[in-house]
C-alpha cells in the first residue's frame, strides 16, 4: 500500500514517514502543494494524507483541484482546524475523512485502515469473540451465551471494538464516533466501566486494556 | 406616532387639507368682493333712475312733488330697495315705504359699507350726492349671506372628504417612498457571519437612499473583512500550535508503546500526555470563543422539539450521574419546537451537568427541568452542592474562571464561558442563581421557541466555507 503524505513539518512529516513505514505502508512525503502535484504525477498512490496549511497554500484547494480532475484514492484530511466548518468544507470537497491535530499514530492508523477498507470490506454481520456474539442485523449481544442487554450507545461501543479487535482505539478517536463533537473527559470511562461490569467475568483476563493516557484495547 | 409610515401619512393629510382650506378661504373673500361688487352696482342703477325720475328740475321742486315722483319707482323696487333722501342740515326729505320711517344709518365719510336696521337685517348701503340731496339707497344683503353659508357649508364638507383621501393617499406614498428603506432592512438582517458577501442592491440612480445603501454596503465589506481576518487568524493560531503538539504527542506515546520505560519515568510520560491533552482542548476551547464572541462562526440550526433532543442524551446525562453515585431526575413540561445546534447544546449540557456533579455532595441530587413555555423554552441544572457567593454567579460566566478549586479539579474554568457563548448564538440567555430554597445553585438558560426565533432573525444557518 502506498501512502502519499502532504506535510510541511519536516519533523512530523518524517515522523509519519517512520511510523507508516513500520506499519509496512510505503510513504512518499510532499511538504508544498508543488511537491505534492509532482508526486502525484510522478506515481500513483492508495492514500493521501493532507495536512491544510501549507506555505504555498492550502490544502483544500489541492483537494479541489485532484477531485475535479478526477483523482478517487481516498484522501484523509489532518488539520488544526477543528471547527465543524472546516471538517465540512474539507468533506463536502471530496475528502473522505478528517482527523483533527493533535493525533496519535494509532488514532492516524486506524483512520488510514478504514479509508483503504471503505471501498473493499463489507460490514460483517455477525462477529464473535472470546465468548462474545455481536449480532448487528439483530442487535443482540451474546456473553457465552447470556443474553446482554446492552443501550444503544454501550452497543456502538461495543460494535466499535468488535471491528478492532486487538487494535489500539485512541480515546479521541472513540468518542469522535460513538459523541461526535462533544468535549468530555469523563464519558468514555464511564462507559467502558459499564461494558466491563456487563461482559467481563470475573475469572477469566480482562476484556478490554486500558492505555493510559492513549485508549483501549480489546485483548 | 412610531412609524414614519403614519408620519407621512398625517404630513400629507395635513398640509394637502391645510393648502385647500386656505384656497377655500380665498374664494371666500373673492366671493365676497365680488357679490358686494354686484350690490354695489344695483345701488348705482337704482340711483340713476331715481336721478332720472327727479328729472333736470329738481332743485326747484317741492318735497311733494320730489315724493311722489320717486314713490312711482320705488314701489315696485321696494322689494329690492331702501332708499332715503335726505338734506343735509335739513333733516330727512324722504323714506321709501318698506323703511317704514326709520333711517338707514349713516356713517360719515363713507359712501359705501355695510349697515344693520333694526327689523329689515343687514344692508349693502350707498350713499350718492345730487346736491343739495344726499340720496341713500341700500340693497339686503340677506341672500348673499345665504350664499356665502352655503359656499362654506360645501367647503366644510369637502375639506373633509380631502382629509380622508389624504390621509389614505398618504399611506400609500409612506409605503412608495419606505419601500427602498425597508429592501435595505431586510438586506441588513439576511446579512450573517453564514452569508457576509451579501449586500444591499443599490439603485442606477443616485439619491439619498442609494448613497445610504452604499455607505451600509461599505460598512458591511469591513465587517466582513474582520470576520475573515478572525477566521484566518484562529485557523492560523490553531496550525501553529496545534503542529508541534502533534509531535510532542506522538513522540511522547512512542515512548510508552516502545515499552522499555521505568515507572517513574513512564508516570512522568502520562503526565505529560495528559496535559497535551488538556492544552489542546483549551485552544480548542479558547479558539472556539473568540470565534463566537467576533460572531465568526455558524451554528447548524434546526428546529427541534426540546424534550426530544433531551430524550437522546437523557441514557448519557444517567450514566454520568450514576457513575458518581448521584441522582439525576428530569422534568418535562409543555411541548413547542426550538431551532438549535444539536451538538453544541449538547455540550452546554453536559458542561452544566459536569459541573453540578463537582459541586455535588455524596448521596446528593441533580435536577433537569426543561418547560416549554409561550415563547420561551427554559432549562434548569439545579444541584445539592454549596452554591455560590453572590457576587459569583455572574463572574463563574468568564473565562477561567475558578471558585474553591479542589485538589483534584482538572478544570480550566471555560466550561461556563463555552456554554455562554453556545446560548448566545442561539439568541438566548444563561443565568446563575442560587436555588429558589437556598441550598445549592441553579443554572438556567432560555432559547426563544423556533417562531419567535425566525421573527428575530435566527434562521436555519448555513454553514459557509470557512477561510
Ligand atoms: N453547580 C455549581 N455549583 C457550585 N459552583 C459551581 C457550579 N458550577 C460552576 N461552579 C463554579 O464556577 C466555576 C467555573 O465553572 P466552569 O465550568 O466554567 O469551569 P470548570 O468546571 O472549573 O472547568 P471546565 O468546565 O472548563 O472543565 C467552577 O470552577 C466552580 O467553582
Ligand atoms: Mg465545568
Amino acid at each position: 500500500m502506498k501512502i502519499l503524505v502532504v506535510e510541511d513539518q519536516p519533523r512530523l512529516g518524517e515522523f509519519l514517514r517512520q511510523g507508516l513505514g513500520e506499519r509496512a505502508y510505503t510513504v512518499s512525503l510532499a511538504q508544498t502543494c508543488a511537491q505534492a502535484r509532482d508526486a502525484l504525477c510522478e506515481s500513483s498512490c492508495d492514500a493521501i494524507i493532507l495536512d491544510l496549511g501549507l506555505p504555498d497554500g492550502d490544502g483544500l484547494d489541492l483537494l479541489r483541484e485532484w477531485r475535479r480532475c478526477g483523482f478517487n484514492e481516498p484522501v484523509l484530511i489532518l488539520s488544526a482546524r477543528d471547527s465543524v466548518e472546516d471538517r465540512i468544507s474539507g468533506l463536502d470537497l471530496g475528502a473522505d475523512d478528517y482527523l483533527p491535530k493533535p493525533f496519535s499514530l494509532e488514532e492516524l492508523l486506524a483512520h488510514v485502515r478504514c479509508l483503504l477498507r471503505r471501498h473493499s470490506v463489507v460490514k460483517q454481520a455477525l462477529i464473535e469473540h472470546r465468548g462474545i456474539r455481536l449480532d448487528l442485523a439483530g442487535h443482540t449481544v451474546r456473553a457465552h451465551g447470556q443474553p446482554v442487554d446492552l443501550t444503544s450507545r454501550e452497543f456502538a461501543l461495543l460494535e466499535l471494538f468488535m471491528q478492532n479487535i486487538g487494535r489500539t482505539l485512541t480515546r479521541d478517536f472513540i468518542s469522535d464516533r460513538i459523541w461526535p463533537g462533544l468535549v468530555d473527559t469523563n464519558l468514555l470511562d464511564v462507559y467502558m466501566s459499564r461494558l466491563r461490569a456487563k461482559l467481563e467475568d470475573s475469572s477469566g483476563a480482562p476484556l478490554f486494556r486500558t492505555l493510559r493516557g492513549i485508549g483501549y484495547q480489546m485483548a | 406616532m412610531r412609524s414614519i409610515r403614519t408620519r407621512i401619512a398625517v404630513w400629507y393629510a395635513l398640509s394637502a387639507t391645510v393648502t385647500l382650506a386656505i384656497l377655500f378661504a380665498a374664494g371666500y373673500v373673492l366671493l365676497e368682493n365680488y357679490i358686494d361688487h354686484d350690490l354695489d352696482l344695483l345701488n348705482r342703477v337704482e340711483f340713476e333712475q331715481i336721478r332720472a325720475r327727479l328729472g333736470r328740475d329738481y332743485h326747484a321742486l317741492t318735497p311733494d312733488i320730489i315724493d311722489r315722483r320717486i314713490r312711482e319707482t320705488t314701489n315696485y323696487a321696494s322689494v329690492l330697495f331702501y332708499i332715503n333722501i335726505n338734506i343735509p342740515g335739513h333733516g330727512m326729505l324722504f323714506y321709501s315705504s318698506n323703511l317704514a320711517g326709520r333711517p338707514i344709518p349713516d356713517i360719515p365719510r363713507k359712501h359705501i359699507y355695510n349697515a344693520s336696521v333694526p327689523g329689515i337685517g343687514g344692508l349693502r348701503v350707498a350713499e350718492f350726492i345730487a346736491p343739495p340731496f344726499d340720496i341713500t339707497v341700500g340693497t339686503p344683503t340677506r341672500q348673499m349671506h345665504q350664499v356665502l353659508r352655503a359656499y362654506v357649508e360645501v367647503s366644510l364638507a369637502l375639506l373633509a372628504a380631502m382629509l380622508l383621501i389624504s390621509a389614505g393617499l398618504g399611506f400609500g406614498l409612506g409605503d412608495v417612498v419606505l419601500r427602498p428603506v425597508r429592501l435595505i432592512g431586510q438586506t441588513a438582517s439576511r446579512i450573517r457571519s453564514d452569508n457576509l458577501d451579501a449586500r444591499i442592491p443599490v439603485a442606477g440612480v443616485d439619491n439619498e437612499l442609494s448613497d445610504l445603501a452604499k455607505l451600509l454596503n461599505q460598512m458591511f465589506d469591513r465587517i466582513e473583512g474582520a470576520f475573515k481576518q478572525m477566521r484566518v487568524f484562529t485557523a492560523e493560531v490553531s496550525h501553529e500550535l496545534k503542529t508541534p503538539l502533534s509531535l510532542v504527542r506522538l513522540h511522547a506515546e512512542k515512548l510508552l508503546t516502545d515499552g522499555n520505560l521505568q515507572g517513574r519515568s513512564e508516570e512522568a510520560v502520562l503526565v505529560q500526555l495528559e496535559e497535551l491533552g488538556r492544552v489542546s482542548r483549551m485552544i480548542d476551547e479558547l479558539l472556539f470563543i473568540s470565534r463566537a464572541e467576533a460572531h465568526a462562526l455558524s451554528l447548524r440550526l434546526l428546529p427541534r422539539n426540546p424534550h426530544e433532543f433531551l430524550r437522546s442524551i437523557e441514557g448519557d446525562l444517567r450514566a454520568l450521574c450514576c457513575h458518581r453515585g448521584i441522582r439525576l431526575d428530569i422534568a418535562y413540561a409543555g411541548a413547542g419546537s426550538v431551532a438549535i445546534d444539536e451538538q453544541r447544546l449538547r455540550q452546554v449540557l453536559f458542561n452544566l451537568v459536569n459541573n453540578a456533579l463537582d459541586a455535588s455532595p455524596p448521596r446528593g441530587g441533580v435536577r433537569l427541568c426543561s418547560s416549554v413555555e409561550q415563547t420561551r423554552w427554559c432549562c434548569r441544572v439545579e444541584d445539592d452542592g454549596p452554591g455560590l457567593e453572590d457576587d459569583q454567579y455572574e463572574k463563574a460566566f468568564d473565562r477561567f474562571v475558578r471558585f474553591g478549586r479542589a485538589p483534584t479539579d482538572t478544570g480550566s474554568g471555560l466550561g461556563l464561558a463555552i456554554c455562554r457563548s453556545i446560548i448566545e448564538l442561539h439568541g438566548g440567555v444563561i443565568r446563575a442563581m442560587p436555588r429558589p430554597d437556598g441550598r445549592g445553585a441553579c443554572f438556567c438558560f432560555e432559547l426563544p421557541l423556533a417562531d419567535a426565533a425566525m421573527g428575530a432573525g435566527v434562521a436555519p444557518a448555513v454553514t459557509a466555507l470557512a477561510h
